[in-house]
């Protein structure tokens, strides 16, 4: 993969592989789910990396091992190129206080118990040494920030609406000045009148502070407007990487191709082509071999449809990468 | 599509009596569904698309919800006049839901065999092995593979595309005349949300049902309708055929609104956002609903002058009054 010094985050042929198991007691090994299959990627710094894919291809697994809160099976995560696995104490802390999320639901990601002055700043006492007047005022700020006001410090979440709450879950995300903040699904629990406020804060708060995302979205337009870097994953695989002009205006893999054709169109005379795919995901317990696509791939080539092709990227034309299998099927 | 009408919802307003006032949900609606047509409700949270729903159905939550006034024709009949027992008649043989959340609506302990007879129980007099073909036989129609093994699974054992799409065969089992679908795609992948849709367009053609779409998604409005009503706080603010509504939109709100979407056929650097937040429902503002977010108000909205009520600005093309006259954002 293209490896440049600006990157953030390097992943390296990342794994993560769940056992699973029968009986209660001896609890047997019956099979493997291959949630992520070894996939590699860079997040560069001040830019947006975007997973797309159907549910269970990975996506939320990949965040979880970034974000730590899943060790991999194999494979290395490096941050500000060190080893996220040999993180001392010391290294690992500042890492947690960097690294931030913001979630699809702003109805249950924020404590209802809590004010917001104390949902905001709960990162900063976690993190950092500080002064309650100083908190204080790194609350204002953060409101101002999220273009909300100081007197929305004292209230609960549910005195707000959904996008106000979703400010509020980005303002604590942003209090301990993180450089990497994961966005899942931010604006999908959101009404259209609103998504389009929250999209344009997080792109001017990425400008404003330089910070890189990683998000996770289903809404293949949303992944365009906000995106640097688009990797589609199937099965626990990255088949399809580049950025968002090469993905969405000349895809080159059978998948990306279909997930584009599913995308609703914009105007009622622009219908897309259809191209549906016959049945659903395969089970990642039991994946095809060599090609996790082949069991739907539309116009499979006969090497692909007999499993004869390993996956991995290539390049096809520069910064944009393909899984070599499918490049060539129709 | 034909000229015949299947249901005129005339004048519709449906009050909630709550402590803290009147909310009024749906305040003077006005609309017409054809057979064989589709027509589309879009609105925000809280705009009243549920509720009018739910007044069709006859499901308006009670003591606190009640039909304030206005009609709902349904074969020269009026909805409103019926008692609970003529609507039950009324509800799956003439009017159906398909609801949201497939998982919620499916019973979890009762396999998909057992939930598809007692519906089908009620239209046919049969035996068993007569109701189980036909039920095998729906299941084939919503495109459910190996039907026979299917039919006998239970709700958990089934993709939430599957499951959609056996809510999708509950609701058209006794081949009623109008199909509210009540955002059923939101919970799934955009590729089976494809498949759902074409689903959805198949029967109808088959059947000339017509369909009563609530979403807010503009993307299903341009695949799917034939016409569309935007709603907002409660009112129609305007309703046009689909094509025409892309084309000219008059209302400042639904000119905005496609605007603030983003295009995955398009590049913009920044979406254009409407301020604010839709008013609350208990305290509307008087004269036009629209007028505190209106990006830029004539003055006789500003100060709400103007009473709403619809004008024809082209054939079949309606806007709220007030608003027509007002200019967009800039």
């Amino acid at each position: 993969m293209a490896s440049t010094d600006n990157s953030l985050i390097k992943v390296n042929n990342l794994k993560k592989h769940y056992p699973v198991t029968k009986g209660a007691i001896t609890k047997t090994l019956v099979g493997t789910v291959k949630a992520i299959d070894g996939i590699s990627f860079d997040i560069n710094k001040g830019e947006t990396f975007s997973l797309v894919g159907e549910s269970g291809c990975g996506k939320t697994t990949t965040t979880k091992m970034i974000l730590m809160s899943e060790p991999p099976t194999d494979g290395i995560v490096q941050y500000e190129g060190s080893d996220m696995a040999e993180f001392t104490t010391a290294s690992r802390k500042e890492f947690k206080s960097s690294v931030q999320a913001v979630f699809q639901d702003p109805w249950s990601s924020l404590n209802p118990k809590m004010r917001v002055r104390d949902i905001i700043a709960e990162p900063i006492v976690t993190h950092e040494k500080a002064t309650n007047n100083e908190i204080q005022e790194r609350v204002n700020e953060l409101l101002g920030v999220v273009g909300m006001h100081p007197f929305h410090a004292e209230r609960y979440p549910h005195e707000f609406s959904g996008g106000q709450r979703q400010r509020i879950a980005i303002a604590r995300a942003l209090s301990t000045r993180p450089k990497l903040m994961v966005l899942d699904e931010p604006v999908s629990a959101l009404d259209v009148s609103i998504r389009a406020q929250v999209l344009n804060l997080l792109k001017e708060l990425q400008q404003t502070y330089e910070l890189s995302y990683l998000m996770i979205a289903h809404n293949l337009a949303t992944v365009k407007y906000m995106s640097h870097q688009v990797a589609v994953m199937y099965l626990g695989k990255i088949v399809e990487l580049g950025n968002p002009k090469e993905i969405f205006g000349d895809p080159r893999h059978p998948y990306t191709r279909a997930l584009i054709s599913a995308a609703l169109p914009s105007h009622p005379r622009l219908q897309r082509d259809e191209l549906v795919l016959v049945g659903e995901v395969p089970s990642p317990i039991d994946p095809p071999s060599n090609c996790v696509f082949r069991t739907r791939c539309p116009e499979p080539t006969d090497d692909c449809k007999n499993g004869n092709i390993e996956m991995g990227l290539i390049e096809v034309s520069p910064g944009h990468w393909v899984d070599q299998c499918c490049a060539n099927c129709g | 599509m034909s000229e015949e009408i299947l249901l005129k919802v005339e004048n519709l307003r449906t009050h909630f009596h709550t402590k803290t006032g009147i909310v009024k949900a749906v305040d003077g609606i006005d609309f017409e569904l054809h057979k064989g047509e589709t027509l589309g409700v879009v609105g925000e949270s809280g705009s009243g698309k549920s509720m009018t729903a739910w007044s069709i159905l006859g499901m308006v939550p009670k003591p606190a919800g009640r039909i304030e006034s206005g009609k709902i024709l349904y074969h020269g009949e009026d909805l409103v006049e019926k008692s609970d027992d003529e609507m039950r008649a009324i509800r799956g043989t003439g009017i159906c839901m398909v609801m949201q959340d497939p998982l919620t609506s499916l019973n979890p302990v009762i396999n998909i065999k057992k939930q598809l007879t007692e519906t089908l129980e009620l239209e046919y007099d049969e035996d068993k092995p007569s109701l189980l073909q036909r039920a095998i036989g729906l299941l084939s129609s919503v495109n459910i593979p190996a039907p026979e093994m299917r039919v006998t699974s239970f709700p958990h054992e089934m993709s939430g595309g599957m499951r959609q799409r056996v809510v999708g065969a509950i609701s058209i089992s006794r081949s009623p005349d109008i199909l509210i679908a009540d955002e059923p795609t939101t919970s799934l992948d955009v590729t089976i949300q494809l498949q759902y849709l074409k689903l959805l367009k198949d029967i109808q053609e088959e059947t000339g049902v017509g369909i009563i779409f609530i979403t807010h998604d503009f993307g299903i409005v341009a695949k799917m309708c034939d016409r569309v009503a935007v709603m907002y706080a409660g009112h129609i603010i305007e309703q046009a055929d689909v094509v025409e509504l892309f084309d000219n939109p008059k209302h400042p709100y639904t000119k905005a609104l496609l605007k603030s979407v983003p295009d995955l056929d398009d590049d913009v650097d920044m979406l254009p956002t409407i301020e604010g937040q839709p008013p609350d429902l208990a305290n509307t503002p008087s004269g036009c609903v629209f007028r505190d977010r209106c990006p830029n108000p004539s003055d006789d909205c500003k100060e709400g002058n103007i009473e709403m009520a619809m004008i024809e600005v082209s054939p079949g093309h309606w806007v709220d009054q007030c608003c027509v006259n007002c200019g967009e954002i800039d």
